[in-house]
């Protein structure tokens, strides 16, 4: 014989009930016993109260999970992206932050607003290499393959920092499509294909000053744009490829954010500077210069 | 337990609780034959599972407005186990466990089904008596869970609630239990078909 048999069998059994006359007769006895004992009718607004009250007992468990579960991924959501931020290259999260700082930067269409966050992100991650290599109980014989790894990080992120910055000045060239935005003081110059090579024409806006011709000897040798002499004056925005320190910038006032490329580049040569000689800290504090100056 | 079956026990509850005489007479009406059957495959006599389903139900009356009911979970749970306190307080006030047979010659139980034919009656009526008479003869751990699995047809966290033992453990008993009924009930068929097969 099957369980399944056995069972079916059992279930036959169901069919065995206590005596209709015997119900009958019992619950009235039982009624009367429990009236006796202070049993009655309930109110309807007692039965309301109760219908509701049960409603709520036996949604609240489910409802009660329900509303921590969302409240969970809420606050997950708001705080994981800070919890990441706080990730160092020592620890296991810290892939989450870069690929979170690798989104952020893809959703980020605006050219200068992206180079500005990798600046920022780059200028991060070599701070808390700094940091890290700073703490005695990581930076020590145990672990000199993940030191050597973090010191070339270290350079890397640098040198990311120096390129986006370059990249933000090359973005906030004035040499634009209206150049009645620039102050009167400013000089435009424009490379005229048409001369014979050996000097620009530089036109001031909007009353454009035209040179014909300028003398060779004056001019120092930079790239063709700009020639450039002790009395040229050339806004600062333009100071990318001036090599000669005759020139001197005007410091004017533009739409972009004026940067100061030099500057950021000595910072970050002191920062690795101090970095190369295991000065960690003072590394590091050097690096939030550059967070100061890209704001 | 689905929401609306919670959302019924609780109201039960409450209503009992505040002293209801209506919900009272329904839990009687819902519970009454399956606490009756669990007492009568227990004990075996019909009279004394009469008594002792009464008392039950009063039991439970006052064990609701008197205590906090954080001893069951369900109102069926709660029955079922003031059930078990008094087959157990039954057993030591008569001094045996239970008769030898639930074949109560006096108060024989016919079940009538129009749909079946003779021939169909008269197998299940016999396959009836044989379970009857074997039941008995098992453990009470065994014969109690077999009541409650597929006589009264509980859920296994019921039968859990009510035992107090782990859903692991109620799923061994199960297959033991029925192994055990299972080596009683065989030796009979058989001789039953040898008996057959000889006319």
């Amino acid at each position: 014989m099957t369980n399944s048999e056995l069972i079916n069998k059992l279930n036959n059994l169901k069919s065995i009930n206590p005596d209709q006359k015997w119900l009958e007769s019992n619950r009235e006895l039982l009624l009367s016993q429990v009236s006796n004992s202070g049993a009655e009718n309930l109110a309807v607004w007692k039965v309301i109260l109760i219908d509701v009250s049960s409603a709520l007992k036996s949604v609240a468990r489910p409802a009660y999970a329900l509303g921590v579960f969302i409240l969970f991924l809420l606050t997950g959501s708001l705080f994981s992206g800070q919890l990441l931020a706080k990730t160092k290259p020592n620890d296991s999260l810290y892939i989450a932050r870069i690929i979170s700082e690798k989104v952020k930067l893809n959703t980020t269409f605006n050219p200068v607003e992206r180079n500005k966050m990798e600046v920022r992100f780059a200028s991060e991650h070599a701070q808390d290499i700094s940091a890290v290599l700073a703490d005695p109980a990581f930076n020590n014989e145990a672990n000199q393959d993940q030191v050597a790894r973090l010191n070339n990080s270290f350079n890397e992120e640098v040198k990311t920092v120096k390129e986006k910055i370059n990249h933000l000045n090359a973005a906030s060239n004035p040499t634009s499509k209206n150049p009645s935005k620039n102050s009167k003081n400013d000089e435009v110059i424009i490379a005229d294909s048409t001369k014979d090579g050996q000097g620009i024409q530089i036109a001031e806006d909007p009353t454009l000053t035209t040179i014909d011709s300028i003398a060779p000897d004056t001019i120092t040798a930079a790239p063709p744009l700009i020639a450039a002499t002790a009395t040229l004056t050339i806004p600062a925005e333009l100071n990318l490829l001036a090599t000669s320190a005759d020139l001197t910038a005007t410091s004017t006032e533009t739409e972009t954010e004026k940067l100061e490329p030099t500057e950021t580049d000595k910072i970050l040569d002191e920062a690795k500077q101090l970095f190369d000689s295991k000065d960690y800290l003072k590394a590091s504090d050097k690096l939030k210069e550059v967070d100061e100056i890209i704001k | 337990m689905n929401l609306v079956q919670k959302f019924k026990d609780k109201q039960a509850l409450s209503k009992l609780k505040s002293r209801d005489k209506e919900a009272f007479i329904k839990v009687y009406d819902d519970n009454v034959k399956d606490i009756h059957r669990f007492v009568y495959f227990k004990i075996g006599g019909r009279e004394e599972a009469n008594d002792l389903t009464s008392m039950i139900f009063l039991k439970a009356w006052n064990h609701i407005q008197n205590k906090t009911l954080e001893d069951a979970k369900t109102l069926r749970a709660l029955l079922y186990k003031i059930a078990r306190n008094a087959i157990v307080d039954y057993y030591r006030e008569t001094g045996n466990k239970v008769t030898a047979s639930l074949d109560d010659e006096n108060n024989r139980i016919e079940v009538v089904d129009e749909a079946e034919n003779p021939q169909e009656r008269l197998d299940r009526a016999a396959n009836l008596e044989l379970i009857k008479s074997k039941l008995p003869l098992l453990k009470e751990e065994y014969r109690e869970i077999i009541i409650m699995k597929f006589i009264n047809d509980l859920s296994l966290e019921e039968i859990a609630e009510i035992s107090e033992k782990s859903r692991g453990n109620v799923r061994v008993l199960i297959h033991r239990a029925l192994n055990a009924l299972r080596e009683l009930v065989e030796p009979e068929i058989r001789q039953g078909n040898k008996q057959d097969d000889n006319l």
